[in-house]
């Protein structure tokens, strides 16, 4: 079977798999949890004014229509509006997901990259003292809070040194910049040592394959061979490390968004659990549910382009 | 005899390991020449792959480390000479076969791209497209069928025997000087093993290469060898001619291995010849007895064998043939 086919038949199982998904997000807001119409009221609310509140939030409407509401969203994107600001929840994802990416997308991207590339550098100095000290200096960096990252960087670098801005954000391109290089770099600094540790086992565990030995014996160069013979057969692990994050990216980085003051998702997230904004949560939700289902084929197809063994059926 | 074309001398290795060092090969010496099959033979963990390993420095160091000896080839130490060097004659001038043809190939790269590779590092003058004949050529030569079909095959589709000829055709790939192959039937089916043994015979004395034949199995030995080297506990016993060594083996180990081979001829009425096994097992090599390592199964043993200067040193005893042994048996 060609590989083509295989997405597309990969892609229609999404459907049943949403469908399951929407369900769940379904029961969990519509039906189990407390009555929102209630919590947005005061206590000494009329039955009436309770009633009346229901059905302004269409809550009144058989369970199965409501169940198709969220359907709808997932395809449609149209998730209605925010029940605290009003605004639309589409636009406010969307003004959210710019800042968000902008730091998100480049962090996760060079902290890929650059703990790829070390621990290649790594494995080919295994066991010698280099190795040695980059697995201590790991667990060093990860040893230490997060927050002593941030705290240092946005005192030491950006505020004593001047170095970066310090916390806040503006749009467009390339006013954003100044913005994310501090949060990018202490968010590369937190993925190193436990990147590096999981890709240095990954890499690790093809050097000592016996068609390792085969291409020295062969007269490749150690650099071919880690780059071109060991890089391609660790490239399943890496793939599933590396894809199954990027869902989670959308829903920002919680933690440096709010310390650097960046009005990204995870910010619009955080205020609407505090609010009990109900449709935001869900859309958020649904989202990242789309995202996770979305890389996850993303990776299945990388699969059968990287590792002629898994077959395609 | 003819040209000598690799001079290995006193070879030592040894393995540092979680529960001490080990002596894997101390002082190992023999010769290869051009056109001829030298058998390198033992039980498992004598040596033989470490040694043939040393030669193409394919000890994982660590926990492994060549620590004496010399591998004349050309006249240059292989054992000295810088990497870079050594790059270029791995693959080129000698080439090497393993005893795992399941997993000796990559994976995740179509056979035609593996033995391409070896061409385009060592035959930089060829294009693409004459690197992708000549693979083509040389699983002909191994007698794969259809091989303008298998070179995009990943190693996966093909069986145990095939992948061995694929290797195969990788090592003759540059036609080297030295083709070392570490136990190659070892892990295939009897008439398969035949087969391929059969190939490399022919296509030794096709391309005139010198071929280390390391194997556990005489009866390969007697097929296609004409030098053998027996090994025992990181040691070369007996060395001699194939004909010497079976009509007149002068260590009891030698004598031992080659009566544990079935045969069937010199029984009466059908009935099988108990066969007759060598008593004991090979010594752990963190404790070896004082003396000779071989002293717990051997028949002739003496207080001179477990001495402490008991240890026996290679000795020739007739041209071309050398024994170490307190004992050599008389035949
Ligand atoms: N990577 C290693 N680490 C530690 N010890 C090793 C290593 N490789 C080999 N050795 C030691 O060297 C000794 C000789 O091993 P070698 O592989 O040469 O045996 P062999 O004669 O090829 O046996 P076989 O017939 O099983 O292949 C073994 O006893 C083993 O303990
Ligand atoms: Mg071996």
């Amino acid at each position: 079977m060609n590989i083509y086919i295989y997405t597309i038949r990969r892609l229609l199982y999404v459907i049943p798999v949403l469908l399951g998904v929407c369900f769940i997000i379904f029961f969990l807001f519509n039906v189990v949890s407390p009555d929102p119409a209630r919590m947005m009221l005061d206590k000494h609310a009329t039955v009436k004014q309770i009633a009346e509140m229901r059905h302004e939030l269409g809550l009144d409407r058989p369970f199965f229509m409501q169940y198709l509401d969220v359907v709808k969203s997932a395809f449609t994107f149209n998730f209605g509006r925010s029940w605290s600001t009003r605004q639309e929840i589409s636009e406010m994802i969307m003004d959210g997901a710019i800042p968000s990416l902008s730091l998100s997308f480049p962090a996760f991207f060079l902290a890929t990259l650059i703990s790829i590339c070390i621990s290649l550098f790594v494995s080919f100095f295994r066991g010698k003292v280099i190795d040695r000290l980059a697995v201590i200096f790991c667990v060093g960096m990860m040893s230490v809070s997060s927050l002593a990252y941030i705290l240092f960087g946005q005192w030491f670098l950006a505020y004593h040194m001047g170095l970066f801005e310090i916390s806040g954000y503006e749009f467009g391109f390339p006013f954003f910049i100044p913005y994310v290089i501090l949060p990018i770099i202490i968010w590369i600094i937190l993925s190193i040592g436990p990147d590096v540790r999981f890709y240095r086992t990954v890499i690790l565990d093809e050097i000592y394959q016996d068609y390792v030995r085969t291409a020295r014996a062969k007269g490749l160069s150690e650099i071919v061979i880690l780059f071109k013979h060991v890089l391609k057969n660790a490239m399943i692990p890496i793939i599933t490390y590396v894809v199954i994050r990027i869902p989670f990216l959308i829903l920002g980085a919680l933690l440096l968004e709010s310390f650097f003051s960046i009005p990204g998702l995870g910010g619009i997230t955080l205020d609407a659990v505090k609010s009990s904004d109900f449709p935001v949560l869900k859309a958020m939700t649904v989202l990242s549910s789309i995202a996770y289902i979305t890389f996850s084929v993303i990776t299945d197809v990388l699969y059968t382009v990287v590792d002629p063994r898994v077959r395609l059926k | 005899m003819g040209e000598k074309i690799l001079e290995v001398t006193d070879l030592k290795v040894e393995f540092n390991t979680d529960q001490g060092r080990i002596n894997a090969v101390k002082g190992v010496s023999f010769d290869v020449y051009k056109g001829k099959t030298l058998g390198i033979v033992g039980e498992s963990g004598s040596g033989k792959s470490v040694s043939a390993l040393s030669i193409m420095r394919l000890i994982p160091d660590p926990p492994g480390r060549i620590v004496g000896g010399k591998a004349l080839f050309k006249g240059q130490d292989l054992l000295q000479i810088p990497m870079n060097k050594m790059r270029n004659i791995r693959g080129n001038k000698i080439a090497m076969i393993f005893q795992e043809p399941m997993t000796s190939l990559n994976p995740v790269f179509t056979c035609g791209s593996q033995i391409e590779e070896v061409l385009a590092i060592h035959q930089m003058q060829l294009t693409k497209q004459q690197r992708k004949n000549k693979a083509v050529e040389l699983l002909d030569l191994v007698g794969i069928p259809a091989p303008e079909k298998r070179i995009k095959e990943y190693p996966h589709q093909l069986s145990g025997g095939m992948r061995q000829r694929v290797m195969i055709a990788m090592s003759l790939a540059c036609e080297p000087d030295i083709l070392i192959a570490d136990e190659p039937t070892t892990a295939l089916d009897v008439t398969i093993q035949a087969q391929i043994l059969e190939l490399m015979h022919s296509l030794q004395k096709e391309l005139g290469m010198g071929l280390i034949m390391i194997t556990h199995d005489l009866g390969v030995v007697a097929e296609v060898c004409d030098d053998v080297s027996v090994m025992y506990c990181g040691k070369i016993v007996e060395a001699a001619d194939v004909r010497t060594l079976f009509t007149r083996p002068k260590h009891p180990y030698t004598k031992g291995l080659i009566n544990s081979i079935p045969s069937y001829d010199a029984t009466d009425e059908g009935e099988k010849e108990r066969l007759q096994t060598i008593r004991g097992m090979v010594p752990s090599l963190f404790d070896l007895p004082t003396g000779c390592s071989f002293q717990d199964r051997c028949d002739f043993a003496s207080d001179k064998c477990r001495g402490f200067d008991g240890n026996p040193i290679l000795k020739k005893i007739a041209d071309g043939h050398e024994v170490s042994c307190w004992h050599p048996l008389s035949n």
